[in-house]
């Protein structure tokens, strides 16, 4: 058994991805920015001087910021591109989430140069309002390339509505009144509560995810709306987060018929009901338990569980890294979120945000 | 491959000295790349771009930009040969492949429902197959199963689904998709207290089949809050004891506690319990028992329990 968390090769699989990948990369390559962000944030969670270390790399991340101005107004919109290939003049790429990770990237990085002489908050708030649906209050994650509209072939969820709300607190846009300059707020907030579920938990057409769960309740929290939701169903979703917690004792271990279970599982929690546990969802589990418990309170979990899952049973002690459950190989994404985790239960980690706790600019 | 002579690449910029995760281009990807995205930007909408924008794609599905480029090619092309239908069909048809290939592509879904919407005559026919492919493949995928009820809204066509779910919780009855779908479909059909009560039924049914199985004793509560306003019988009540030994209603030693079947079904009685007056010391001593033998391993979240109901 191995019982600790083997830093040194988990800062070793991180640096990697930010060094030269093998063509097999090639898929992941118009999303570039989100392995940066994942990899950077990853090792700022385990406490390496990432400003130290990737300060000269800031110069060529500015270069996927761009403004782009409609053609039919005098509009102006700005924000970030996911990578070079996505740069074609004249062609609108830029994309909701890939300016949220450039933006977290740059904040961990200490970037000054880019929040106070490059960034253009209206802009990029612009953008971000742009890619509200105006009918349903949803986002979308890019625009057309050619006009100032959602893009048509992309649909709203709450994913997108996390990530708009998160950049625009992180632009400096956080009270009520500034963010109606951009963006329709009780829209957004009928939105997010039209994605609850009967059983607890938030997800499209009534089915509970434990993703969707943490991003619609950090953007109600990030907007200072979690009050928005009745203790009826904040109890309720208290339950349904709980239970997501697997476990091998009592008569949870009547499962012998379900594909889905397996008793090594014990600690971990799942993204929905009847599926394995998975690292990732420690971390989304966590997060919106966090939001829904009283500051100072105890979770109504067993977190000592879910760090022994993580350490025990998805952390690679050969190459480092995590994978999403003990068959995978680690990736980026579970790796991330499995330090992102075990640093949010020891309060260095803020969920809402994603970000280390204490990083200011 | 079509003739592209006349067009000038716009490479992709790299090999610089501060980029970060540097990627080993092939040649194939290089060239694709260039001649894509120099087409977008002089906005072509010719075949010959249609078929590139299939091989960017299939090189880097998550492209965003191509996807949206390829639609708009799509839609000119068939206005331009006023044959829209049939030009829709025939995308629909290559997005089909594209998913039988990378089903884990979440990007075609979306795609998909903005192809629909433009067809003058949409079929669910046309879908269903795929549909069941997909969710066979992979049969808790929560994007196929949020498309399936996207197509049922878009359609207004519920007739295929509860026997749907029914096969799917037939093949697992552990399926909590097709238990969640069940339930969005049973809502919408506006069943009369009939078909309630078999409804009921069919759920008890599976209960007894599987007492240990959290989405069955969801989908119980699920009906009776919402056609029976959450007015427990004597019935059901009744029922959920016969799997929990009646620990609720006498008071029991830890050491003394005896095998259940089912921990679902005592939360499920202390639930109700806990909300009647003359039942709360029951709702204690369920959730006292889910605590210390049950489902220990959410000890402190049934101790809160306990605590709110004092």
């Amino acid at each position: 058994m191995i019982s600790q968390l083997d830093n040194r090769k988990h800062v070793k699989f991180l640096k990697r991805h930010l060094e030269l990948l093998p063509s097999s990369h090639q898929e992941h390559d118009p999303n570039k920015m989100a392995i940066i962000f994942y990899s950077i944030m990853g090792l700022a969670a385990l406490k390496i001087d990432v400003c130290k270390e990737y300060k000269a790399n800031l110069h060529w991340l500015h270069k996927h910021y761009r403004t782009i101005r409609s053609p039919d107004s005098q509009e102006t919109i700005s924000g970030f591109t996911g990578s070079f290939s996505m740069l074609i003049s004249s062609v609108n790429c830029l994309s909701l989430p890939n300016t949220l990770f450039a933006i977290l990237t740059c904040r961990t990085l200490k970037d000054e140069e880019f929040f106070h002489e490059i960034i253009d908050p209206k802009g990029v708030a612009s953008f971000v309002g742009r890619c509200q649906d105006p009918e349903v209050g949803s986002f979308t994650s890019t625009l057309d390339y050619k006009r100032l509209i959602p893009s048509p072939v992309d649909t709203g969820d709450l994913r997108f509505c996390y990530i708009a709300v998160a950049i625009l607190q992180l632009i400096g846009f956080t009270n009520e009144g500034e963010l109606k300059e951009f963006i329709d707020v009780e829209k957004l907030i009928q939105y997010i509560l039209a994605q609850q579920c009967a059983d607890g938990g938030f997800g499209s057409y009534g089915e509970p995810h434990a993703g969707y769960t943490s991003c619609a309740l950090s953007a109600l929290s990030l907007l200072g709306k979690l009050d928005r939701l009745s203790d009826c169903f904040k109890e309720r979703t208290i339950s349904w987060l709980v239970s997501r917690q697997v476990s091998n004792q009592g008569c949870m271990r009547f499962q012998e018929g379900n594909d889905c279970f397996d008793s090594e599982d014990h600690g971990g929690f799942q993204g929905r009901e009847n599926k394995f546990a998975d690292t990732c969802y420690v971390f989304w589990c966590l997060n919106s338990l966090r939001l829904l418990t009283p500051d100072g309170c105890e979770l109504p979990i067993q977190p000592d569980l879910a760090e022994d899952f993580l350490i025990n049973r998805t952390q690679n002690n050969v190459i480092g890294g995590f994978s999403k459950n003990d068959q995978d190989d680690p990736d980026l994404y579970h790796t991330c979120l499995g330090i992102a985790a075990l640093a949010m239960l020891d309060g260095s980690f803020d969920g809402v945000l994603f970000i280390p706790k204490g990083i200011t600019v | 491959m079509d003739n592209f002579d006349d067009v000038t690449p716009l490479p992709i910029e790299t090999e610089l000295e501060d980029e970060l995760c540097r990627i080993m281009y092939t040649d194939e990807y290089r060239e694709t790349l260039g001649l894509a995205r120099a087409l977008l930007q002089a906005g072509e909408y010719s075949e010959r771009a249609l078929k590139l924008t299939a091989k960017v794609i299939s090189l880097a599905p998550a492209f965003y930009t191509i996807w949206n480029y390829r639609y708009d090619i799509v839609m000119h092309l068939a206005t331009q040969r006023g044959e829209v239908a049939e030009a829709i069909d025939r995308e629909l048809d290559w997005v089909d492949e594209v998913t039988l290939n990378n089903p884990k592509n979440y990007q075609i879904w979306s795609y998909k429902q903005a192809l629909l919407q433009k067809h003058p005559f949409p079929s669910f026919k046309r879908e269903l197959p795929i549909l069941q492919m997909m969710i066979e493949d992979d049969t808790k995928n929560y994007h196929v199963w949020s498309f399936r009820k996207w197509c049922v809204l878009f359609f207004q066509d519920f007739s295929h689904e509860l026997s749907y779910s029914d096969l799917l919780i037939k093949r697992d009855i552990y399926n909590n998709s097709a238990w969640t779908h069940r339930m969005f479909v049973f809502k919408h059909s506006e069943p009369d207290s009939t078909q309630i009560k078999l409804e009921i039924d069919y759920v008890k049914d599976k209960i007894e089949l599987v007492p240990q199985n959290v989405s069955v004793w969801s989908y119980l509560r699920g009906l009776y809050e919402n056609f029976w306003d959450s007015k427990y019988d004597e019935s059901i009540i009744k029922f959920a004891a016969s799997f929990t030994s009646n620990v609720q209603d006498f008071d029991h030693k830890d050491s003394n506690l005896p095998e259940i079947e089912s921990s679902h079904a005592l939360e499920f009685l202390a639930n109700i319990y806990a909300y009647q007056e003359n039942k709360k010391q029951n709702a204690i001593r369920a959730y006292l028992a889910l605590s210390s033998k049950y489902d220990p391993i959410r000890k402190v979240y049934w101790q809160r329990q306990i605590s709110l109901i004092k």
